[in-house]
């Protein structure tokens, strides 16, 4: 209970930290998360220990995740209008991040288990779980390094975006959530309905593509 | 039809909150038997938010049962997230290897998001006024 309690006050804290600093860098999840692991190193406490008592967080997700059908729903007129846009800038991106990621991590020498793990990083942390077999990375790696990903997206890319003057915000949202899914998503919601929609198309585009994409490459 | 929504209308907001919940649930559980029984190698959760959006187009479900308890979750979406990010602990033992991987990760979301939104700004159709015919 007490890791549960320590969580959702982090998480305020990270709300009321956003709204009096207004910088990119107050994202609530990120705040929250700093201020767990910082209490959780300081308490001696095993990620396991904290991960049985934030499981009402963790049953929650799955209904969260469903219900981004509903914006999808709100806006259906508008998103069938610009499927064109939406489809091919979303798996652009993920596959160009996926590309990237295998490319660079050879080019620096990552070590293979990261390495492997990082190829799925585009994708939502659950698919990143199902596809380590897959991929033969350490699962817990994968899926921590997908949820990062995630996080560094949503900090990093609405104003890389600005500086390329992509304004409208179905460009903006498909290209967040092509690479930083959920935490993205969250982010992208911040900037309005239009931007979060756009967002979770991207995020399920993503978890599809680099389904295919691992399955293709495993045969 | 509209004797349910008229019931549904009478609801206080908790208990339709509830409600609400109990069908994005519902769709949750119903994505992850999918894709227990069907081997799909994709969440669950993603594949009940396609059944969902399926359901609401076909009229089974209807938006303001579930309205509620949608906008309430999505608005702590970050927060269900901080389980999974915390898990980063598990991996401090990496030490400096974890500058090779975040140099990676973040050059990687910048060519992808980068790319994906120069490309959907191209291709996005032009829309005129919102009532245009």
């Amino acid at each position: 209970m007490i890791w549960l309690t320590v969580t959702l006050l982090a998480f305020a804290a990270g709300v009321l930290g956003q709204l009096r600093l207004r910088s990119p860098l107050a994202n609530p999840t990120l705040i929250a998360t700093l201020l767990v692991a910082a209490g959780l190193l300081a308490g001696g406490v095993p990620y396991d220990t904290y991960l049985r008592d934030v499981q009402p967080l963790t049953t929650l997700l799955a209904p969260a995740v469903v219900a981004l059908a509903v914006p999808l729903y709100r806006l259906r007129a508008l998103l069938a209008r610009q499927w064109r846009a939406l489809l091919i800038g979303g798996l652009s991106g993920t596959l160009t991040a996926v590309a990237a990621d295998a490319g660079l991590a050879q080019l620096l020498r990552v070590s293979p288990d990261a390495a492997r793990a990082l190829l799925t990083a585009p994708a939502t942390s659950p698919v990143a779980l199902q596809l380590a077999p897959f991929t033969q990375a350490p699962p817990a790696l994968a899926a921590t390094l997908a949820v990062l990903s995630g996080l560094i997206g949503a900090l990093i890319l609405p104003a890389l975006l600005t500086a390329l003057r992509v304004t409208h915000p179905l460009a903006r949202g498909i290209a967040i959530g092509a690479v930083a899914h959920g935490v993205g998503t969250a982010r992208a919601r911040e900037e309005g309905e239009h931007t979060g929609a756009a967002s979770s198309i991207g995020m399920g585009l993503a978890a599809l593509s680099v389904t295919l994409l691992v399955a293709l490459l495993a045969q | 039809m509209s004797g349910a929504a008229s019931v549904t209308a009478r609801l206080n907001a908790p208990a339709r909150f509830l409600l609400g919940l109990g069908v994005l649930m519902a769709f949750a559980a119903l994505g992850q038997a999918l894709v227990g029984a069907l081997h799909l190698p994709l969440p669950g959760s993603v594949v009940g938010m396609a059944l969902l959006w399926a359901a609401l187009g076909a009229g089974v479900v209807r938006l303001h049962w579930i309205a509620d308890a949608a906008d309430g979750l999505l608005g702590i979406l970050g927060l269900l997230f901080v389980p999974a990010t915390v898990g980063f602990l598990q991996f401090l033992s990496a030490g400096a290897a974890w500058g090779l991987w975040l140099l990676v990760m973040t050059a990687a979301l910048l060519l992808g998001a980068g790319a994906a939104g120069l490309l959907a700004s191209r291709l996005l159709r032009p829309e005129g006024t919102p009532e245009r015919p």
